[in-house]
């Protein structure tokens, strides 16, 4: 497809693939809210040129899935551990942890702040997302997502 | 016994976004629909002498540009005196001058970079003491000209929109009865709601001038009558629609990208536009206003406070908003939950040159509640005895009076302090590893309480739906919005309960003005009392109907039967489902429903037996319920940096009854947080009227890393007007936590700060201060 070279990547989801789970909080940023993975690495989707994912990997919250088609253990554990309110920040942190667990598979609490501390969250005050995030390490058997 | 009421379950809109599948106001998309957006005024106070249009309409892909004078009306739930867009005057930076439709957003910034605007500047006020002075500039010349509610009482030709006194015993007596008089002045300031979504909306207006709103509005029927009142119109032109809504802590009452949007849309009509505000916008639209507390409290040497004297001013910016309702519920409150015999509290809302101020979880109390608890610990330790004891000694019990004249029914706040008390002394392996993980300084430690009370706004009125359809699926038709705080989870868990069936089968209507009942608010922690106790009745009523009908089929009496498990029961054994009852009533392949309704008002308000007839009006100073909360905060201060860390917060809340545990515990956790925020982090920083933090990079919120280790516990004390003895929950739990962090800083380093927030430049010169008049270093 083609993109007017100054699309961000979050433009790029959001408006041409009409992709509308990633968040945009902020557009300078700051909030986390359009977190996605790209080659496996989170970024901030609102400042990422598009042009740049031009032969990469770029994964969102609409990608993720266990191995047999369902919501993948990280959305799981969000929903059961009440780690979600409003939800608008949500998909950014799921993709954070993601790229949390991608590269540490059992990460401890002081690991997973440090991990999503790019990603402001204004309703849960973070302890239930710890708890989550814990909960979808262990439910992946410490083998990452 | 209940099987679905008080049990954790899970939230019903937790799969849709933990996919990214809610849809949210800025993820709609309608045929035709253009994108609107705004210029902000770059003067805090002036004349608009000229506006040029004409580089900006050659724009290609304009539709249409606007100035106040082309959509000239007023809005306002207190007081009608906010433009859609500026008329000739401008009164805050930030405030919307020109509106802009366009094919897509590049050709509406461009548009808007060749307005050329010119003012005549106006002398500006920002100091709301200043503001009050005789000589003030005034903000708005003609200020009693303006409709407003009853509530309003100003003092014209001067700046304040609000004045009143709330007053009990004598003041001159309960200060001749201490033995010790305590005289501070507190500050909070201005800080702002931060949702994560920023404010965004669509707006129609067809061609017979009907108005269709969708957004995320908290309030859609407050919003559609703002709208009518506003154009004159009557509320049925006016259909507005919630869905998901990306947080919201107060910030999305009123009209803000709404008014913007609608304005547009006269102007194209037809064409859907949509609003989407940038976070910069959304910092320099609205804030909690900042407050100054004046306290004089009257104490025994035995540690009873016999009197207080409040004196509030609060900054409300340029526009009323909710300010003078807002400073009617925080000094209603701002005694304190103390027995205090005599008191008296004048309120003072004022104008200022910067954004207006509206509604943030507390409306009001945060700020009243930071001054009463960091006094509460200033006379604690010159009376010599602890902060617990002091707050033991005077807190409000069953039946207490406060100064409003009410007496309080359904306190649980003694518990909550204990619980508190013994939380915070226990040894914590949690706060021990985090001390080890501190980074290198001269740390000392403390800890700190606070306890706090909460009023809701009162009378208002819930209607709902309870529907039940031919399978036995139940839909509940509200206009309660799910701004997150999980209202949708607990309308759900009430009437499976009375219904007895499984949440499953269980659907909640998002708000649409056009089809769902009314509500007055989603706001002042009211929705699980008021549209809990209407969902409740409404599905009494659908099962009444149900029975009924039921009762024909078995040739019994109604009374005979009961609903569980998702079965109809006759005495003797028998048993239908749900839809066989609909079935075999109106016939195979007919077609059935039951339709449940209620609406709920508070009737019989308790703790008013002693100010004889009373006549309630909207935003009275009295509460059909009062929530108590106690909380503890146990902190770490760099002496040598002033850097403080919250360890440990203990929240302990009388919530009467938790309806969704799980529930409750979100609410007080992400509250404590933004107390947390409120006390350490959050302020607006201006220069002349322009805030220079409009972004998160330089306005700071809490992050992961801010946030401790939070224990909540639940104290019932059931209401006994309450859904099954609920309260409310979401708002009460801000207040507490920046005085429990306040009176913690203080025991940890000695050094008491009485303007928020306790950034580690103030507290760090204030160490140093002490720390030289300690070693006579400046003598």
């Amino acid at each position: 497809m083609e993109i007017e070279p100054k699309t961000t990547l979050l433009d790029l989801l959001r408006q041409n693939l009409g992709l509308t789970g990633t968040k945009e909080g902020c557009g300078t940023g700051d909030c986390g809210a359009c977190t996605v993975l790209v080659d496996g690495k989170a970024v901030n989707s609102c400042l990422y040129p598009a042009c740049e994912v031009e032969g990469r990997e770029v994964l969102t919250i609409e990608g993720i899935k266990d191995k047999d088609g369902n919501p993948h253990p990280l959305q799981r554990a969000f929903v059961e551990e009440g780690a979600i309110q409003c939800g608008f920040c949500t998909p950014g942190l799921i993709m954070a942890a993601y790229a949390l667990l991608l590269e540490n598979p059992k990460p401890t609490d002081e690991e997973i702040k440090r991990g999503i501390a790019g990603n402001l969250c204004r309703c849960t005050g973070y302890v239930q997302v710890v708890e989550a995030i814990k909960k979808a390490s262990s439910y992946l058997e410490g083998g990452g997502p | 016994m209940s099987d679905i009421v008080g049990k954790p379950l899970m939230r019903i809109d937790g799969w849709a976004k933990a996919t990214g599948q809610a849809l949210y106001v800025a993820d709609l998309v309608f045929p035709g629909m253009l994108v609107g957006k705004f210029l902000g005024s770059t003067c805090a106070h002036g004349r608009i002498k000229n506006i040029n249009l004409e580089k900006a309409k050659r724009v290609k892909g304009v539709k249409a540009i606007i100035t106040g004078r082309d959509f000239p009306y007023l809005h306002g739930e207190c007081i009608i005196n906010i433009p859609f867009l500026a008329i000739d005057k401008v009164r805050y930076v930030g405030e919307p001058v020109v509106a802009v439709a366009a094919e897509d957003e590049e050709a509406a910034k461009e548009a808007l970079s060749l307005v050329e605007v010119e003012y005549e500047e106006l002398p500006a006020v920002f100091d709301p003491e200043e503001a009050m002075r005789e000589d003030a500039p005034l903000i708005h010349e003609e200020m009693e000209k303006y409709q407003y509610i009853s509530a309003v009482k100003m003092i014209p030709k001067t700046n304040i929109c609000q004045h009143f006194v709330l007053s009990l015993g004598s003041l001159e007596e309960g200060f001749a009865q201490s033995d010790y008089i305590f005289e501070d002045r507190f500050t909070t300031p201005q800080v702002q709601h931060a949702a994560i979504e920023t404010h965004g909306s669509i707006a129609q207006v067809d061609t017979q001038g009907r108005i269709t709103l969708w957004g995320q509005n908290d309030s859609p029927h407050r919003a559609r009558k703002e709208i009518a009142q506003a154009l004159g119109i009557p509320q049925a032109r006016v259909r507005v629609i919630t869905g998901y809504v990306g947080g919201n802590f107060g910030g999305k009452g009123g009209l803000k990208s709404e008014a913007i949007a609608i304005a547009l849309a006269h102007k194209v009509r037809g064409r859907p536009v949509k609003v989407i505000f940038t976070r910069e916008e959304v910092f320099r639209t609205i804030t909690r206003s900042g407050c100054i507390v004046y306290l004089k409290t009257g104490v025994r040497r035995d540690g009873k406070i016999m009197a207080r004297e409040v004196k509030l001013i609060w900054d409300t910016g340029a526009y009323a908003e909710k300010g003078p309702t807002i400073s009617l519920h925080g000094g209603s409150l701002s005694l304190g939950p103390y027995d205090i015999p005599h008191g008296r509290v004048e309120s003072f809302t004022v104008f200022t040159n910067k954004p207006m101020s509206g509604a943030m979880r507390g409306y009001g109390l945060p700020q009243v509640a930071f001054a009463y608890e960091s006094q509460m610990d200033l006379i604690a330790e010159r009376l010599g005895i602890s902060p617990y004891e002091l707050r033991m000694k005077n807190i409000v019990h069953e039946r207490s009076k406060v100064v409003t004249g009410q007496r309080l029914y359904a306190v649980g706040l003694e518990e909550c302090l204990i619980k508190v008390k013994e939380e915070l002394e226990r040894p914590d392996e949690a706060v021990e590893r985090k001390v080890k993980l501190l980074p290198l300084g001269n740390w000392v430690r403390g800890k700190g309480l606070a306890v706090s009370y909460k009023s809701t706004k009162t009378p208002t009125v819930s209607a709902a739906y309870v529907k039940i359809d031919e399978d036995g699926s139940v839909s509940i038709v509200t206009s309660t919005v799910e701004v997150g705080q999980g209202a949708h989870t607990v309308l759900t868990q009430i009437a499976a309960e009375v219904l007895g069936i499984k949440e499953e089968i269980i659907t909640v209507s998002f708000a649409d003005t056009d089809v769902t009942p009314y509500d007055t608010s989603t706001t002042a922690s009211r929705s699980t009392y008021h549209m809990g106790n209407a969902v409740l009745q409404a599905a009494l009523d659908a099962k009444r109907q149900l029975l009924a009908l039921a009762g024909s089929l078995f040739k019994c009496s109604p009374e005979q039967l009961e609903m569980r498990e998702g079965l109809v029961w006759a005495r003797d054994g028998r048993k239908m489902t749900i839809s066989q009852v609909l079935r075999d009533t109106f016939g195979p392949g007919a077609g059935a429903a039951v339709l449940g309704k209620a609406v709920f008002s508070p009737d019989g308000i308790l703790g008013l037996e002693d100010l004889g007839e009373v006549k309630l009006e909207a935003f009275s100073t009295f509460s059909v319920f009062h929530s108590y909360a106690a909380q503890g905060a146990e902190v770490a201060v760099d002496l040598d940096t002033g850097m403080v860390r919250v360890l440990k917060i203990v929240a302990a809340h009388d919530v009467g009854r938790a309806i969704n545990p799980v529930n409750c515990r979100q609410q007080i956790q992400g509250a404590c947080a933004m107390g947390l925020g409120f006390a350490l982090m959050e302020e607006y920083l201006w220069r002349e009227g322009k805030v220079v933090n409009a972004d998160f990079l330089d306005y700071t919120i809490p992050t992961a890393l801010d946030c401790p280790k939070m224990e909540v516990f639940l104290v019932e004390k059931a209401h006994p007007q309450g859904p099954y003895g609920a309260k409310g929950v979401g708002e009460m739990a801000l207040a507490p936590t920046a005085p429990a962090i306040a009176n913690a800083v203080y025991n940890a380093c000695g050094v008491r700060i009485r303007d928020l927030p306790i950034k580690p430049v103030k507290l760090l010169k204030e160490l140093i201060k002490k720390r030289s008049e300690k070693e006579g270093l400046f003598q």
